[in-house]
């Protein structure tokens, strides 16, 4: 709780025009975890500075953002079903292959 | 994903015995559906995944024997249709597969870093609905390299852990999940690069008033 009000705090101050003033290096370090973030995989230390770095940086804030949204829109992806007709066709077909050999 | 049911084999049975042919009868009517959707995700199309599910079926009906049970039958049945699938595209003999560093998902300008995917206020479900961003997910998955769209598909879409994934395709979990990250960075440039920049209105799905 009380690292989600810092985090608000934060992001609070980077929107009422607080240079965002930390270097790239940061976000690119970010960058390469975030996969691992979403995923819940890394330790609460390292999740900890993630959030604390998000709140403060609008751009990766976006960033992790859309890559969760990626995330859920693939885990959502209608999945492709087969006909009654099709599936037996296909039954069919692989026993007589498998008998003929 | 639920455990798959148990199937019974005695050890000195053949593939040509009428308990086989009961066993695969069993094995196919419950993992059918599964193996084609993973095989239309996999190949894009129908009638290459009705293929690539006929191919993954003859291969276990014939090394059924070979089956230890020591793995969950979905986890066996992936990994005959994915090295079926290296099989079937091997012999198509395509373009090389294309490395993806992480170095050229690294956005360089602050407008690179902030772009979205224009699904604000939408859940997955609705947003689906629209057919433009349907067909951005499906060209941004079938535009991957064949080996991170195989990570991308199992983790992803079949929601396979990354452990299994890694007994799949024969890769350590570090190795996926590094693949697995570049794919996700891959598709979502191609989604919120695409130029889908107007808001998705659903024409078909209004009742959100």
């Amino acid at each position: 709780m009380a690292q989600r009000s810092a985090s608000k705090r934060k992001r609070q101050a980077s929107t009422t025009g607080q240079p965002h003033t930390h270097g790239k290096s940061r976000c690119l370090r970010i960058l390469r975890q975030l996969s691992a973030y979403i995923d819940d995989e890394l330790s609460t230390n390292i999740c900890q500075e993630i959030r604390q770095h998000l709140g403060a940086c609008p751009n990766c804030e976006t960033f992790v953002m859309s890559l969760r949204q990626t995330v859920s829109l693939c885990r959502h992806s209608p999945a492709p079903t087969l006909s009654t007709a099709d599936r037996a066709l296909m039954r069919e077909k692989i026993l007589k292959t498998a008998s003929s050999r | 994903m639920s455990a798959s049911p148990t199937i019974r084999r005695s050890p000195a049975s053949s593939s040509r015995d009428p308990q086989s042919a009961k066993n695969f009868d069993r094995l196919y009517k419950d993992h059918v559906d599964l193996i084609y959707r993973f095989a239309h995700r996999l190949c894009g199309e129908p009638e290459a995944a009705k293929d690539l599910v006929q191919e993954t079926f003859l291969n276990a009906y014939r090394g059924f024997d070979r089956f230890r049970g020591d793995a969950q039958i979905s986890t066996w049945l992936y990994t005959i249709a994915s090295r079926a699938c290296r099989r079937m595209r091997r012999r198509r003999k395509g373009a090389p597969e294309r490395e993806l560093s992480l170095e050229e998902f690294i956005p360089t300008s602050d407008g690179e870093f902030r772009l979205q995917i224009p699904i604000d206020g939408l859940s997955p479900e609705e947003a689906l609905q629209n057919k433009e961003l349907r067909h951005a997910l499906d060209a941004a998955i079938d535009q991957l390299p064949k080996k991170y769209k195989m990570v991308l598909v199992l983790r992803d879409m079949e929601g396979v852990s990354a452990k299994e994934v890694g007994t799949i395709m024969g890769l350590n979990e570090r190795a996926v999940k590094s693949r697995l990250h570049r794919a996700r960075l891959f598709v979502r440039r191609q989604l919120s690069a695409r130029g889908l920049g107007e808001p998705l209105i659903d024409h078909n799905h209004d009742s959100r008033g």
